[in-house]
């Protein structure tokens, strides 16, 4: 069960995400409660697509090893293809809720799959609106689940690694 | 100048519709959203006011109920009915002391927070935002002694036909409400010290002569003029035999 208080913070690049993750790994976060949705690669980097060699899985595609690099740290990989979004890549526990999502467990009206993942884990339709174009606009949401003091001390941590956007949500 | 938003220029520009923040020059308002958080509350989520880690809040969208609750007995009655631009809890950051007032979201709520202590050191050095905060602060007041009064002097009738009055939209000729249009009963009742069967039946009674219309869900003032009749009349009643023995209170 995902904690259903969350902190979601926006980054433009996929370095500037990766350090927010070290980040939040060096002030000791529990790095199992940080998910990272991305959109992976880029209409002129293709071809792209993950594979799993042994215990690993590894990403194929320009921003490979960055991905590789997430996956290694966080808990869960995905790559789902969502109408609108097209693939998105998703670590940590989000999976879980994306799954959900995508097997209809959860599902809310006027939201993609991403959407409803998102709102079932607490966070409200206009903020998963403004998440969802920054994610079409090639940003990084990192989002760390947790109890409320838990996700204000991410909010700390992330608002100091300049963030274009971040949030808490408290269901 | 450090900002967390994703369009804080746009955030200002919504705070600037409220009275609290309309004074503040631009470059004011993007410095005191530096020192906030965003943060949203899922509709349902219920806090009390110690719980709510003495912080100073801004409403961007939705709506908050702020009320006072028996334990014993699980009663309530509501306070407040905030909505966007309003702020709380405004006596938690006059005097620093947790409040112990129940905070439920209405809706999807959108908000700022900024810890007590660093509001009140934001305000020393920006004693500009008093010229807003005061005049709130009074029209807080101003509400609370209305609540008081009714609560005193009045019946549950004259109770609820004030309440009402309160959020009539004056600016629509059809007399639709502002922020209680969609409250359930039960909510209705917290706002005016009565319970849901109570308001029930009265609204039942003033849909059945016309002065009220229910539909799906929503209410709709159709004659004013019977409404405010009913709150004048009884006021009048209730100042002529303040203490006859005989209250018509129904609860």
């Amino acid at each position: 069960m995902v904690d259903k208080n969350s902190c979601a913070a926006l980054y433009p690049t996929h370095e500037q995400a990766e350090e927010a993750i070290r980040v939040l790994q060096k002030a000791a976060f529990d790095i199992k409660k940080v998910s990272i949705v991305g959109k992976g690669y880029h209409q002129k980097e293709h071809p792209v697509g993950f594979y799993n060699t042994g215990e690993r899985v590894k990403f194929w595609g320009v921003q490979g090893a960055f991905w590789g690099n997430v996956w290694g740290l966080l808990f869960g990989a995905a790559m789902f293809w969502i109408p609108g979004l097209g693939p998105v890549v998703i670590a940590g526990p989000l999976v879980v809720s994306l799954v959900g999502a995508l097997e209809g467990v959860v599902a809310v009206g006027g939201l993609s799959a991403l959407g409803a993942a998102l709102y079932s884990i607490g966070i409200p339709k206009n903020s998963i609106i403004r998440y969802e174009t920054a994610l079409k606009s090639d940003h990084y949401l990192i989002i760390v689940h947790g109890n409320q003091k838990e996700v204000e001390r991410a909010h700390d941590v992330l608002a100091a690694n300049k963030p274009t956007d971040v949030a808490i949500h408290l269901s | 100048m450090s900002t967390r938003f994703f369009d804080s220029t746009a955030v200002a520009a919504q705070l600037r519709r409220s009275p609290l923040f309309s004074s503040l020059s631009d470059a004011t308002l993007l410095d005191m959203l530096s020192h906030f958080r965003r943060e949203t509350w899922k509709h349902g989520r219920c806090v009390t006011g110690s719980e709510s880690e003495q912080c100073f809040h801004v409403i961007l969208s939705g709506r908050m109920k702020v009320g006072r609750i028996n334990p014993e007995t699980g009663r309530m009655v509501t306070l407040f009915l905030l909505d966007q631009g309003d702020a709380f809890d405004v006596i938690s950051l006059l005097d620093g002391k947790p409040s112990p007032v129940t905070l439920d979201a209405k809706d999807d709520l959108e908000l700022l927070s900024t810890p007590v202590e660093e509001a009140r050191r934001w305000i020393e050095h920006h004693p500009e935002f008093n010229y807003g905060f005061l005049p709130y602060l009074g029209r807080q007041m101003h509400l609370l002694a209305d609540i008081a009064g009714d609560l005193a002097l009045h019946d549950t009738e004259t109770r609820l036909a004030r309440l009402i009055l309160r959020y009539v939209d004056t600016d629509n000729s059809h007399h639709s409400l502002r922020l209680i249009h969609d409250l359930s009963h039960e909510a209705l009742g917290e706002m005016i010290g009565s319970v849901r069967v109570v308001v029930n039946r009265q609204l039942q009674h003033w849909q059945r002569e016309g002065i009220i219309i229910s539909h799906r869900g929503k209410l709709v003032v159709q004659e004013l003029d019977a409404l405010l009749k009913k709150a004048m009349h009884h006021s009048h009643n209730a100042a002529k035999k303040p203490f006859s023995g005989k209250s018509k209170n129904h609860y």
